[in-house]
């Protein structure tokens, strides 16, 4: 396992099923042998930091119920010291409700938040309780002092798992959560947290009935139950759409708007200002293969408008930053771009084949990313409305993408008219992987030769600026030797089970697997200053890359750009 | 029997596909890798078409005894039944399979992939036997012509299999590549072969795209293992692929999930995580065009061993899926098919593992 450690589980033999079967062995729970605990990029190493996981007591039961999504809340002004500490926690959770008392409480001071901890949790948790008391008294105290240097110390890991939805302090070392809240015998299968909101609720959640609550994510941490309090309830036992919720969002800029993606192909729109109370009623739809609108009759209920989508199933959907354009991947292959406010279709297209399963948006809003099914990772231009490239290098399906927009370029005046790209991508295939794009407008590099100067083709390329698709068409698959190829930069086995997700933040990459369990990788610098040698990680590189990856079936590739980091080369010519 | 089959017909509905029939199959004892196998090859429609089709073109078949009349008679058993659920017993095919082969015969746990093997070459050979003897019946109606000649015709034609192309080559049968490039020569050898399902190596937590990829992946041949060129006229080094030269109209891709293990001296079950998806192409092909797949059944092996267990099969029939236990028929909806991946676990409580997977072409890839 030592030389795929940094690759992936190579290519034939008994030798490489009998190591995985052996990693794969080991309990969830269990350190892990066959993994290691860092990676390496041409910028450094990235370093285990810790791990969170679910309540170790939970019910294996659940487990395959439902797959864990994690969401990073950051909350903004934490409690200001010193509140007296006379009102109790519970008493506070018996008034749901009162958002302005919620803001004056959350001044409450971190004597009544620990104790309502203690007191929650009973004597089986002490330790864990202690230890989070630590770092909290840590963090209060910085933040009496100053305000900024308080950075990252309120940010919250939201992740569920079976029948329980699980807060944890992302700062704090603990590997439990703080806060268990239980659902019992439905499941939430999606969140969001609304980082821009100025008052009301901030968190939402959708459950496998259909049913979504908003709620206030301090007032949860402030309460010691095992119950979600003081939430709004939409679509109750699902009145309007008894289908499983698949994904949750709240609309940018959106006033306390958010959509709420179903099984069946349909989104909701709601809005949080609005009474949950008076349910919608929506007409049936004539054409299940159409994109159609339908809003509420009524404006005081919620929701306020019914997305058709597509058939089968929405498995993913994530706005844009700015929040114009809502992108939707689905059970059917396509990846569509909507307009959000004309509520229209802009453009789109298909997998290669097979489900697509995640996506995600460039910063700036001129890409998508998208992995499914045909363990691909696929890139769409938003300005050519068509994938210009393919990421190659999972060996299952890919259940999670993101860009890393704290990224850098690591020398910005070589790179020239093009745009280079730092995104990540995990997989089923327990795998995360980061790649580097660098997208000219005109040119596309290709796969260079080893030790070779890179060639470029051009021409084809800027014919393709004409025949860009009219608004609303969906493009069908591309053929595999019709798009360029991309290789991955590092590609490191990150848990023992498939993956679910994968979070950028300032300090660290997250990785999250489907049975609950986050890991977090501090980026180069952060977690030690320990300088590293470009030199040694690009032969260490080399030399872990696996012989399977180095065959190209199609013509065009193009590689990660980043200092001469070659990892494809054609065994056969074309 | 009954309230199971009506309770599938209520859960169908009006939307009960018109002229369709599903109906369980009783087990004789150990014979659900059987069953398994036969609600498969039933839903492929385009091999139960030719299946019923020559059982109407050859009335006499009630007398005639081998594997094929029965699986004839069977499937038009089942496409003829008033009702339109229900439990068939398959009594004369399975008492045929046993005492034609040994291997089946006994009461031992018997392998799904095996005896759909078998039971394709059986039909293969059967047919291949008649439109000999149909020959030789229309030469011997003509002997006025080259009777000399006859024998020695009819032996040739007899020898290479690619000579006849029966339905069951129509429907199953792909073409392999095998290519090997001298490392000294640069000469590229290519030599085909036929298959009527692919058998691929298993990891853990890989896709069925991934072990497709793996299976045609480039091996080197050195050491012991090297190629002899013949125009080096010597062993050489060299580098070996398989590419898929022809892809079949019904790909059948079988998972190495009995693994011998040389130190237990016994096979073990590989309960690996491998997904495979609904929709799948092949891009390993020496033809240009990606062939688009659609799964359409599998047959999957219950249990944590190789020598005990149980086979039950899910089938896709007019966009619903169905899952056949044996006598049991039930509709499942189309996400419950993942929960036969396998488990990413070693000793996990999940023991049903998709085993056998049946993929049908799209498009424009129509029998010639
Ligand atoms: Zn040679």
């Amino acid at each position: 396992m030592i030389n795929s450690a940094n690759g992936m589980a190579s290519g034939q033999g008994a030798s490489s099923s009998s190591s995985a079967g052996a990693g794969a062995g080991t309990g969830a729970n269990a350190p892990s042998p066959g993994l290691k605990t860092y990676f390496k990029t041409p910028e450094g190493r990235y370093k285990l930091h810790y791990e969170k996981g679910h309540p170790s007591g939970l019910m294996h039961y659940v487990q395959g119920k439902t797959v864990t999504q994690a969401t990073l809340a950051h909350l903004k002004d934490r409690p200001s010291p010193p509140t007296p500490p006379a009102q109790s926690s519970s008493g506070f959770s018996a008034s749901s409700g009162v958002r302005s008392a919620a803001a004056r409480l959350l001044g409450g001071s971190n004597g009544s938040r620990a104790l309502s901890f203690v007191g929650g949790n009973g004597g089986s948790k002490s330790i864990s309780a202690s230890s989070r008391l630590g770092s909290m008294g840590v963090s209060s105290s910085s933040n009496s002092t100053s305000t900024s240097n308080f950075d990252g110390r309120g940010t919250y890991l939201i992740f569920n798992m079976g029948d329980g939805l699980f807060i944890s302090d992302l700062n704090s070392q603990d590997k439990e959560p703080m806060k268990a809240i239980y659902f019992n015998n439905v499941y939430p299968v999606c969140h969001a947290f609304d980082q821009d909101a100025k008052e009301g609720h901030d968190l939402v959640i959708g459950l496998s009935t259909g049913d979504v609550y908003s709620v206030s994510l301090r007032q949860q941490l402030q309460d010691s139950g095992k119950k979600l309090i003081g939430a709004q309830h939409y679509n109750k036992d699902g009145s309007v759409n008894g289908s499983r919720c698949t994904c949750i969002a709240w609309v940018p800029g959106g006033d306390g708007a958010f959509v709420v993606a179903h099984v069946d192909g349909n989104l909701y729109v709601y809005e949080k200002s609005k009474d949950g109370a008076g349910d919608s009623s929506f007409p049936a739809i004539k054409d299940q293969t159409q994109f159609s609108v339908a809003h509420a009759r009524y404006s005081k209920s919620n929701p306020i408008a019914r997305w058709h989508i597509c058939q089968g199933s929405i498995n993913s959907m994530v706005f844009s930053t700015d929040g114009a354009y809502l992108a939707a991947v689905g059970r059917d292959g396509y990846l569509r771009v909507f307009d959000y406010s004309k509520e229209q279709l802009i453009c789109g297209g298909k997998s290669y084949y097979g489900a697509l399963l995640c996506c995600a948006w460039s910063m700036d809003g001129k890409y998508i990313l998208a992995g499914g099914e045909d363990d691909l990772v696929q890139v769409w231009s938003m300005e050519e409305r068509k994938v210009v490239a393919w990421g190659e290098g999972h060996n299952s399906w890919v259940s999670g993408v993101a860009f890393d927009s704290y990224w850098s370029p690591p020398n910005a005046d070589d790179t020239g008219e093009s745009v280079m790209y730092r995104f990540g991508s995990v997989g089923q295939d327990t795998q995360l992987l980061l790649w580097d794009l660098e997208l000219d407008e005109i040119v596309v590099p290709l796969r260079r030769p080893p030790g070779g100067s890179p060639t470029f083709s051009t021409g084809s390329q800027s014919a393709h600026w004409d025949s860009t698709p009219p608004v609303g068409i969906l493009q069908p698959a591309p053929s595999m030797r019709d798009v360029p190829k991309l290789s991955p930069l590092v590609a490191h086995r990150v848990h023992t089970e498939p993956l679910s997700g994968l979070i950028f933040t300032q300090e660290s990459v997250l990785t999250v697997c489907r049975e609950g369990h986050t890991k977090v990788w501090m980026r180069p610098g952060v977690a030690e200053s320990q300088a590293s040698n470009v030199e040694t990680v690009l032969s260490t590189s080399l030399k872990d890359k696996p012989p399977s990856t180095k065959v190209n079936y199609s013509g065009q590739a193009m590689t990660g750009t980043n200092g001469g980091f070659f990892h494809g080369s054609r065994i056969f010519g074309h | 029997m009954g309230a199971a089959g009506s309770k599938l017909e209520k859960a169908l509905g009006d939307s009960f596909p018109e002229g369709e029939r599903y109906f369980g199959l009783e087990n004789f004892g150990n014979t659900c890798y059987c069953n398994s196998v036969l609600q498969a090859l039933y839903f492929c429609v385009p091999f139960r078409d030719q299946l019923l089709d020559y059982y109407a073109n050859n009335k006499s078949l009630g007398d005639e005894d081998n594997l094929l009349a029965c699986l004839a008679d069977l499937f038009t058993q089942i496409s003829s039944q008033k009702k339109k659920t229900g439990v068939i017993a398959p009594k004369r095919f399975v008492q045929r399979l046993k005492k034609q082969n040994e291997l089946f015969r006994s009461y031992m746990h018997q392998d799904a992939h095996e005896f759909l093997n078998f039971l394709l070459n059986e039909i293969v050979d059967t047919l291949e036997k008649e439109a000999q003897a149909a020959k030789n019946d229309q030469e011997t109606s003509s002997p006025a012509e080259k009777t000399a000649n006859g024998p020695k015709n009819a032996h040739a034609n007899g020898g290479p299999k690619e000579q006849l192309d029966t339905w069951v080559h129509k429907n199953f049968q792909g073409i392999l590549t095998n290519e090997t490039r001298c490392l000294r020569c640069e000469t590229v050898t290519a030599r085909d072969e036929t298959f009527f399902d692919l058998s691929l190596d298993i990891e853990q937590n890989s896709s069925i795209t991934s072990c497709l990829k793996n299976f045609s992946s480039t091996e080197t041949l050195n050491a012991e293992d090297k190629f002899f060129c013949d125009k080096c006229c010597s062993l050489q080094e060299a580098q070996k692929r398989m590419k898929i030269k022809k892809p079949p109209q019904i790909l059948v891709i079988h998972l190495k999930r009995f693994k011998y293990i040389e130190q237990l001296g016994r096979y073990k079950k590989l309960s690996y995580r491998v997904v495979f998806p609904l929709e799948l192409k092949l891009s390993n092909t020496v033809e240009d065009a990606d062939s688009e797949y659609s799964l359409f059944a599998v047959v999957v092996h219950v249990g944590s061993g190789p020598n005990h267990g149980h086979y039950v099969s899910l089938v896709k029939s007019h966009n619903h899926w169905l899952f056949f236990d044996d006598e049991n028929v039930e509709m499942i909806d189309e996400s419950a098919v993942q929960t036969f991946f396998g488990s990413a676990q070693e000793y996990s409580s999940n023991t049903d593992h998709g085993y056998i997977l049946f993929y049908e072409r799209l498009g424009n890839g129509h029998m010639s």
